[in-house]
């Protein structure tokens, strides 16, 4: 019998992936092990390996569509095995469905007489983007909405009394197309319409495809102007700007700005150079990894810094999960580093440096890149000069600190100015989990943790 | 209009005699003394002592009920007892004399104020009960419950006084409502009644046992069975039309001219008007009747004058003396009889009556003749007893009746039914539903054997479907059509169910007005297929009493129009005695009700939605002769009262659904399951009754000019009903039209509606629109299409109300704006 290759869920949060790339094709023969496609989250990609050896009688997607986490992908067997019954039913009831242009034009022809159900269903029925909201829906009406992802703003009623009728709605459905899940989404939510055939699989609008809506404009935001050029977001970009946006609009962030000696660390970091390179430390730790576990130590003694605020409760983190962003080439990256406390300096340095090739990689474990897996975040911008900068929380976490260069500062050594080199900390929080007297007190003790590491290497 | 009967012309023009000759009613004639009595050898002295006790309980049971509702309590014991008493206190003489020489085999029927009446009966039954099987028959009534509780600190050995504290425990548990009640406590105090006694139903509907009473003689007489039947009714109850009606059924001629062999004669019911004066407020004699006597009334109905007799009431060996001659009489089969017994009621109608309709004189004067006292008397004069003997009587009473009312009272020996905790227990009640094939052990008398029926052969070779084998219309008179379908159902019963009797206007030689019973009458002997007198409310109520009594029947309304003359029998009476019998009787009643049109506004309505608004009557309306055939089956399989209607306009159709035409076999349609007749996708139809014809023309219309297909539903059954068919298709169609020829206003149509619109919200692309008739008079036939629902008024709907269709120009106003107008108009 054949066997269906379904697309893996990959971790609890995800709903749905991204087909990156296929690397068989219909009628390949492929063995247990090999690769049969590419896919990717939000922030990660994976392979998925073929579990037996067969022939590809089936491939329902195409590359580049979203889809739905346990949703079949394709399906392997032997030559003649009957495969339809693996076909998705958002897809299968796609198959043969007419065209919105076709079936419109034989509408306008039909005599009356003997019509087909999406012919008899557009009839007298002008789907444009016009804006209606507020217009009267029928239960049922708004049901197929919802079903359809058709946004009822859009539709023009043809029921008594302008009322939207369920035969609006499944005209205004043919009219944009077969839409995937995200597509759907994107127009439920509003402020988009669909083009009607999209570069989905047999046409099927994808959230890509969508057009930004404009009652009464509804030509091209989208496209090429004369003094610029519109580019969509990347899902990834979206996601970010969404909870970058949410931040900003759901807490209240100040920074705290405090330069820290660090001598110190930079003699350890030498150290530990020299172990790393003579053999004697597998890993090469470094300023940041110094940094993390002096943040670390800080937040053994300062609960409310090392928390999420929940609005009206705060979660108090009896360990440190330590977030550490990481910039990547799809974007910025926050994996979490579990139970960092529990480490020495040489564990630690090992395991940031793994998260951290992960997301490079798009092999990392999705839920380590929930918010809510980290209870405090560290962001290091000091390898590319950056002195100071106001770091922006990853909510519902209630700080994140700032790593900034080393630059030399004149310090009171001795009697005599002499500079000295100082490492720029930026402590942003949430003011409604703490107050500034407290931030500061967390900040300093950052600061003296860093000047007085004593680490054995 | 039997062809047996000559109307001779020369005997009705030129008669032998030119006077009516009216025999004589005798009036308070009774002249024994006890001493003759005793020396007739009618009684003991015990005899006669028990007649006086039996007085007493019911004059003590009486006394406790209105000290509970006047006092709030007995014997210092407080109870609030919210529910109705109309007592009978000062009629303890008639009540204790009339159920003297009944057997238990003789059953009584009663009104709202028959507590005596149940108690004498009662204690005459457990007098003269063989002790095993009284003992028995107590053990086993609601499975021992409530003489468990009766009989909890009873002592003494003696069934018949364990059978007294029954009787009195189990009346009294049935008053307060409690589930150890004969009723479970939902008959209460106007309906408390024991059928092991021979207690038929009492009734709260003045008269209404009037014809009840005679349809249990009717059954008795058909069926052989043993025992006359005893009506107990009030003077007021004598200006009821079930009293004239089933009087008027009960005189037929036919009985003695028409019935044959051992069927011949009279039937075996007695009237005994409780004359105690007063109807509610109003006086009888001299003031709301004119009759003076009620004892006239017999003249009126027959020759015989019902053998009527006035007799005193308040001597109990006159009422007894009367009942033995006119018990005789019945059993000779020379019935009817009346006894009009004088009687007084020393309490008001209910004790919220303050009596300010008589004076205080009167009272006093008849309280100084009461029945107990002067019979005490008359027992010591003759010496039967000493007083201390009859004062010890009475103390013996009042102890075992505290003891009864301490019992009944009880919350936790006495329960009520938690209709909170169980929701549905009552709902349960409501219908028996059982499946029973003959509720009789006779072989079913037929006059031939059914094949040999000149119907049945015609039948046989009529074609079953509106088709025949190449698919053309078969002609009328060739075609099996939907009477055929009703009539096989019933002819079937008849030869199943000894029991089964049909009648109504015009049933016999006539086949029925629209000829569903022609062939019956060669088929069956006159007792189990008569015409009755036009009296709609005797044939719906005698059919009632022939049911609770055991039997099958099928009494005909000729037209839906007049429902309303058996208005109590069909709401009050058919429904309600399953339930209230807390199920110990059931009500095998298929009332055939025939659907007009042509006949204008008093002949052409549909009343099936006041069949459907009374809770407990099955209300079926197929029309097409495969449900017809298969719905009547069911209707008579069960055991719940059925208002089958029939459609006028549709007697003649040819079954044109089902595959295969109409099975020469049995077969059941469950009652319930409506039935989709055509299958579509854009809208559904869902119709009632001879609409559904209307509503495929619609639907073709639709299909034709507009490519859109209806769902045609046609429900078949209105009660009850099952949505899930059509909920599946509302989901599927998103839109409903709702048909029927019943005038909207407040029809079943508009139940449907509302149920539809909760049930199937999210899937409406509109509002279920609801087509009734006009609310008007029915006009004459040529101007009729304004009135019931046309095709075009379902097209005119979805137009206006659901998606308007493109080009379409309305023939009806059905508007919202137009509803709104005739609403304000009540039109």
């Amino acid at each position: 019998m054949a066997n269906v290759v379904i697309m893996p869920k990959q971790g609890q949060s995800v709903e749905s992936c991204i087909i990156s790339e296929f690397k068989v094709k219909v009628g390949d023969t492929v063995k247990a092990g090999d690769i049969l496609f590419g896919y990717e989250t939000d922030k990660a990609t994976f392979e998925e390996a073929s579990q037996l050896d067969g022939t590809v009688l089936a491939i329902f997607w195409a590359e580049g569509d979203e889809i739905p986490v346990l949703q079949n992908v394709m399906v392997i067997g032997q030559p003649g095995e009957s495969f339809e019954e693996f076909r998705p039913k958002a897809l299968s009831e796609t198959s043969g469905h007419p065209r919105p242009d076709k079936s419109e034009g034989s509408a306008a022809e039909g005599s009356g007489r003997g019509r087909s159900e999406a012919e008899t269903v557009s009839e007298g029925v002008h789907f444009t983007a016009v804006e209606n909201a507020g217009a009267p829906v029928s239960p049922r009406a708004r049901m197929l909405a919802e079903q359809k992802g058709v946004n009822t703003a859009q539709v023009a009623g043809s029921g008594p009394g302008g009322r939207i009728i369920a035969r609006d709605v499944e005209a205004a459905a043919l009219a944009q197309g077969q839409l995937t899940g995200l597509a759907k989404a994107r127009m439920a939510e509003g402020g988009v319409v669909s083009p009607g055939a999209g570069s989905g699989l047999a046409g099927a609008v994808k959230g890509a495809d969508l057009k930004v809506w404009k009652p009464n404009h509804t030509e091209g935001l989208a496209g090429e102007g004369s003094e610029f050029q519109v580019v969509k977001m990347s899902n990834m970009r979206k996601l970010i700007a969404k909870s970058m946006y949410n931040s900003l609009q759901n807490s209240a962030q100040l920074t705290h700005m405090l330069g820290a000696d660090a001598r110190k660390v930079m003699a350890l970091r030498k150290k530990a150079k020299k172990a790393f390179e003579e053999g004697r430390l597998d890993v090469n730790v470094t300023i940041n990894d110094f940094v993390c576990y002096a943040v670390i130590r800080a937040l053994g003694q300062f609960p409310n810094v090392n928390s999420h605020c929940l609005g009206d409760a705060m979660r108090l983190f009896k360990c440190v999960n330590l977030g550490l962003a990481v910039d990547t080439e799809r974007g910025l990256m926050v994996p979490a580093v579990e139970h960092a406390d529990k480490m020495d300096i040489v564990s630690l340095s090992r395991s940031l440096k793994k998260v951290a090739d992960d997301c490079k990689k798009g092999s990392i474990n999705p839920d380590l890149l929930s918010p809510e897996a980290a209870s405090f975040t560290v962001s290091n911008l000091g390898g590319f000069e950056v002195e100071w900068f106001t770091p922006i929380i990853n909510l519902p976490q209630s700080g994140i600190l700032g790593v900034g260069t080393i630059v030399p500062r004149p310090k009171m050594v001795d009697g005599a100015y002499q500079y000295v080199p100082y490492m720029a900390l930026s402590f942003t929080y949430d003011h409604r989990a703490i107050d500034g007297g407290e931030a500061t007190r967390f900040l300093k003790k950052v600061a003296e943790e860093i000047e007085n590491l004593e680490i054995d290497l | 209009m039997p062809k047996s009967l000559y109307i001779d012309p020369n005997e009705v023009l030129r008669p032998g005699e030119h006077q009516i000759k009216f025999p004589e009613i005798p009036v308070m004639q009774y002249a024994k003394t006890v001493k003759e009595e005793l020396k007739d050898g009618h009684f003991t002295p015990e005899d006669l002592k028990r007649i006086y006790r039996d007085m007493f309980v019911i004059r003590e049971f009486e006394t406790m009920l209105n000290l509970v509702k006047t006092t709030g309590g007995y014997n210092g014991v407080a109870y609030s007892n919210p529910g109705p008493a109309h007592l009978s206190a000062g009629q303890e003489a008639a009540a204790v004399g009339m159920a003297y020489n009944l057997d238990t085999d003789d059953f009584i029927f009663g009104s709202h104020r028959s507590h005596g009446e149940i108690l004498a009966k009662g204690l005459r039954s457990i007098e003269i009960l063989p002790e095993a099987e009284l003992r028995k028959l107590m053990e086993e009534f609601w499975g021992g419950a409530t003489l468990a509780v009766a009989g909890k600190d009873y002592k003494g050995g003696s069934t018949k006084e364990l059978g007294i504290r029954f009787l009195l425990y189990g009346a009294m548990a049935e008053i307060f409502a409690r589930t150890t009640g004969f009723n479970k406590g939902l008959g209460g105090s106007m309906h408390t009644f024991f059928t092991p006694f021979g207690i038929y139903p009492n009734n709260a509907i003045v008269g209404g046992s009037g014809s009840i009473a005679v349809g249990a003689a009717l059954f008795k007489k058909v069926n052989r069975k043993k025992g006359i039947v005893v009506a107990n009714l009030g003077d007021g109850a004598m200006a009821r039309g079930p009293v004239l009606e089933g009087m008027t059924f009960a005189s037929m001629d036919q009985f003695k001219t028409l019935w044959e062999g051992d069927m011949k004669g009279g039937l075996p019911i007695l009237i005994s008007v409780m004359d105690n004066q007063y109807a509610m407020g109003g006086q009888t004699r001299g003031e709301t009747m004119g009759y003076m006597y009620p004892a006239r009334l017999g003249a009126g109905f027959n020759p015989e004058a019902w053998h009527a007799e006035r007799v005193d009431g308040y001597n109990p060996l006159a009422v007894i003396d009367a009942f033995r001659r006119k018990k005789a009489l019945l059993e000779k089969k020379e019935g009817p009889a009346l006894i009009d017994v004088v009687t007084y009621r020393y309490s008001g109608h209910s004790p919220s009556d303050q009596s300010s309709y008589r004076t205080k004189e009167e009272m006093d004067a008849w309280q100084a003749e009461d029945c107990i006292l002067g019979y005490g008397r008359k027992l010591v004069e003759a010496g039967v007893a000493a007083q201390e003997e009859l004062d010890a009587i009475q103390a013996s009473v009042k102890d075992v009746m505290f003891e009864m009312y301490k019992l009944a009272i009880d919350e936790t020996l006495s329960p009520r039914m938690d209709l909170v905790k169980d929701n549905e227990l009552l709902g349960e009640m409501m219908f028996s539903n059982m499946s029973v094939d003959t509720l009789g052990e006779a072989t079913p008398e037929v006059n031939h054997p059914m094949a040999e029926n000149p119907r049945v052969k015609q039948i046989a070779g009529k074609t079953r479907f509106y088709l025949d084998k190449d698919g053309k219309p078969v002609s009328s008179m060739k075609m099996y059509n939907f009477r055929d379908g009703v009539f096989e159902a019933i002819v079937d019963r008849f030869y199943k169910d000894s029991t089964l009797v049909a009648y109504g206007e015009e049933n016999r030689e006539w086949g029925g007005a629209f000829a569903v019973y022609r062939g019956l009458t060669e088929a069956l002997p006159y007792h189990r297929l008569f015409n009755s007198p036009i009296a709609e409310a005797a044939i719906i109520g005698t059919a009632i009493g022939y049911a609770m009594c055991g039997g099958r029947v099928i009494p005909e309304i000729m037209y839906c129009d007049f429902l309303g003359c058996c208005g109590d029998e069909i709401f009050n009476q058919l429904p309600k005695w399953q339930a209230m019998s807390g199920n110990i009787l059931k009500m095998p009643v298929v009332v055939r009700v025939s659907v007009g049109s042509k006949y204008g506004a008093q002949h052409s309505q549909d009343w099936t939605s006041l069949c459907t608004h009374i809770p407990g009557l099955k209300v079926v309306f197929p029309v097409t002769p495969y449900d017809a055939k298969g719905l009547m089956n069911s209707a008579l399989q069960g055991t719940d009262p059925v208002i089958f209607f029939e459609s006028q306009r549709l007697y003649g159709v040819g079954e044109q659904f089902h595959e295969g035409g109409v099975p020469e076999g049995y077969y059941e349609i469950p009652l319930g399951e409506p039935d989709i007749k055509r299958e579509g996708k854009d809208v559904t139809f869902l119709t009632i009754g001879a609409t559904l014809y209307r509503a495929l023309k619609a639907a073709d219309e639709l299909k034709e000019k507009y490519g859109l297909e209806a769902e045609v539903i046609d429900a078949r059954t209105l009660v009850p009903f099952n949505y899930e068919k059509l909920i599946a298709s509302v989901k599927k169609t998103g839109r409903i039209i709702i048909a029927g020829d019943a005038s909207a206003r407040g029809s079943y149509l508009n139940d449907l509606a509302a149920s539809i619109t909760e049930m199937c919200f999210d899937y409406l692309d509109a509002a279920p629109v609801v087509l009734g008739s006009r609310n008007w008079i029915t006009p004459s036939h040529e101007l009729e299409d304004a009135f019931f629902p046309q095709p075009s008024w379902f097209l005119d709907a979805i137009h206006e109300k659901m998606m308007p269709l493109p080009g379409y120009v309305p023939v009806s106003n059905q508007t919202c704006a137009q509803q709104i107008l005739r609403a304000k108009k009540g039109i």
